[in-house]
């Protein structure tokens, strides 16, 4: 019993924030994904009096990936196809230009109004349209799930450590007699802390494989069953097989930090 | 080189404020026996310290099988460390381990392989009468069988000093008197350089021995 208490105590938390890491990169993967087709899925509108090309767009700002042409015949022709061809050059020749722009990223409300305003700085440009409304119910929504998860994550992590730190004082109280011991007898450092490495190695490993299967089952029948379109429409890429080599160096890692620490600190008294 | 400890004016403290040790002179040679005397708190097991190196000396000079105590280096005390046998007033054994395990901790250190250790710890727990008791764990142990295995592990490697600190504190005749025997034997046989803190100096002792006493001041004394 007193075994499992043992073990139990640092896996619980080791999992705890192998857990918390692998959301981050979970989501940091999904939410970039996401982003990604808000990003492709939005565009701007600007009416230039002249004939503008990608490169004086991209000069005015940055953000522009990339620009279309919107063709005056289908605008023209969307609005009366009776109309004949003289008529039609004629009406071509009076209308300004209609460009439809993406941008590289995807930006908030006021990253928007700072795109449009440099446009509008150019006076060849006589109106720009940024479908904010839209955009920022997405984006609002978007934020929204991506800072309680973020927030979630902190606070399990500081949990996770602040547990570790518990154990330490525990792995001290527990070891540090027969450190101190093999100490006087001449032990060296890697013989001194064996015992505890081997105990804290062990947990590591048995951490990041409950932490990998914990996300398994998430991935598998959560996420799969959820409503939570962000998650569901990017459920590949939630976790690889490459998560797991992560985790388990994360793990160890962090293990192998927390024994250090306590070997270095038992005094020689 | 042929003393084994050297003490040169040496003072010993804890935190610079009150002298435990103080302006002690004195040589142990090798193979010699000493017995250290002295009241409770005038600083006996404080003395030993300073011998395997887990007390720097403030004034003076402590000079162990030829390196200066004041200024080893991590590494050397280590090595020197290998070579000596210490039985503590406590015991000080690894209660998570069994008998046989504690036994050889100073050839487990030292890299030997199982085999060795099984064999030296079958020989050792043989000579301090605890044959059979290998497996037990140290808390399943009486005071004085517990002590017994403290001097086993000393032993076990043949040091060429021991550093003893009450080894019969609180223990019946027969405990004492193996211990006695055992370290006698060590001294007369090996040549071991024996040093024993004690509050009673044995009545039979049948080999001569160097008597350092150290009074409430915390000068040491040659008795003889
Ligand atoms: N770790 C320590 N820190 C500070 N002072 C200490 C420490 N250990 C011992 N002392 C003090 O040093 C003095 C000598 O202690 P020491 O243990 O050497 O006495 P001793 O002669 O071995 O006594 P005893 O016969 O009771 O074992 C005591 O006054 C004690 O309070
Ligand atoms: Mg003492």
């Amino acid at each position: 019993m007193r075994f499992i208490k043992q073990h139990i105590s640092i896996i619980f938390p080791l999992v705890a924030i192998l857990l918390g890491l692998e959301f981050f990169i979970v989501f940091d993967r999904a939410t970039k994904n996401y982003e990604e087709s808000l990003r492709d899925g939005y565009a701007m509108l600007v009416v230039a009096k002249d004939e503008m090309s990608i490169d004086d767009f991209k000069a005015w700002d940055s953000h522009v990936y990339r620009v279309a042409e919107i063709e005056k015949e289908s605008i023209v022709s969307r609005v009366d196809t009776t109309l004949n061809k003289d008529k039609v050059t004629t009406i071509h020749e009076r209308m300004p230009n209609f460009y439809s722009i993406k941008l590289d990223s995807y930006l908030d409300d006021e990253g928007l109004e700072g795109v449009k305003q440099n446009f509008l700085k150019s006076d060849k440009v006589a109106r720009v349209e940024t479908f904010d409304t839209v955009h920022r119910s997405n984006y609002g929504l978007f934020s929204f799930i991506k800072f309680s998860f973020q927030t979630f994550i902190i606070f399990m992590s500081m949990l996770g450590f602040f547990l570790i730190i518990k154990q330490m004082e525990v792995w001290n109280y527990l070891h540090a007699d027969r450190m101190k011991v093999m100490n006087i007898f001449g032990a060296s450092l890697f013989l001194r802390s064996k015992v505890l490495i081997n105990l804290a190695f062990i947990d590591a490993i048995i951490s990041a494989m409950l932490a990998s299967a914990i996300f398994y089952i998430i991935q598998n029948s959560w996420v799969r069953g959820s409503n939570i379109a962000i998650l569901k429409d990017n459920i590949d890429k939630l976790f690889s097989a490459y998560d797991i080599f992560s985790l388990i160096m994360a793990s160890i890692a962090i293990a192998m930090v927390a024994v250090f620490l306590v070997v270095i600190n038992v005094k020689e008294e | 080189m042929s003393n084994i400890i050297l003490a040169r004016n040496l003072s010993l403290t804890y935190d610079n404020e009150e002298k435990i040790i103080s302006d002690a002179t004195f040589s142990v040679r090798k193979g010699e026996f000493v017995f250290i005397t002295g009241p409770s708190g005038s600083g006996k097991s404080t003395l030993l310290k300073s011998f395997y190196g887990n007390l720097k000396p403030v004034e003076g000079k402590l000079i162990m099988g030829g390196l200066d105590m004041l200024t080893i280096t991590k590494p050397k005390l280590q090595e020197l460390r290998t070579h000596l046998g210490i039985v503590f007033q406590d015991y000080r054994l690894i209660n998570e381990w069994t008998v046989e395990r504690n036994v050889v901790l100073p050839l487990w250190i030292a890299g030997y392989s199982k085999e060795v250790q099984a064999t030296q710890a079958k020989r050792l727990l043989h000579h301090v009468k605890l044959s059979g008791k290998e497996h037990k764990y140290p808390l399943e142990l009486s005071g004085g069988e517990q002590q017994r295995v403290g001097v086993a592990r000393a032993l076990a490697k043949n040091p060429f000093l021991i550093l003893a600190d009450e080894p019969t504190g609180n223990l019946d005749e027969y405990s004492s008197n193996v211990i006695w025997d055992l370290l006698e034997n060590a001294c007369q046989q090996l040549d071991t350089t024996v040093v024993v803190v004690t509050h009673r100096i044995p009545t039979i002792f049948n080999i001569p021995y160097k008597h350092l006493q150290i009074d409430s001041k915390g000068k040491v004394h040659e008795v003889h």
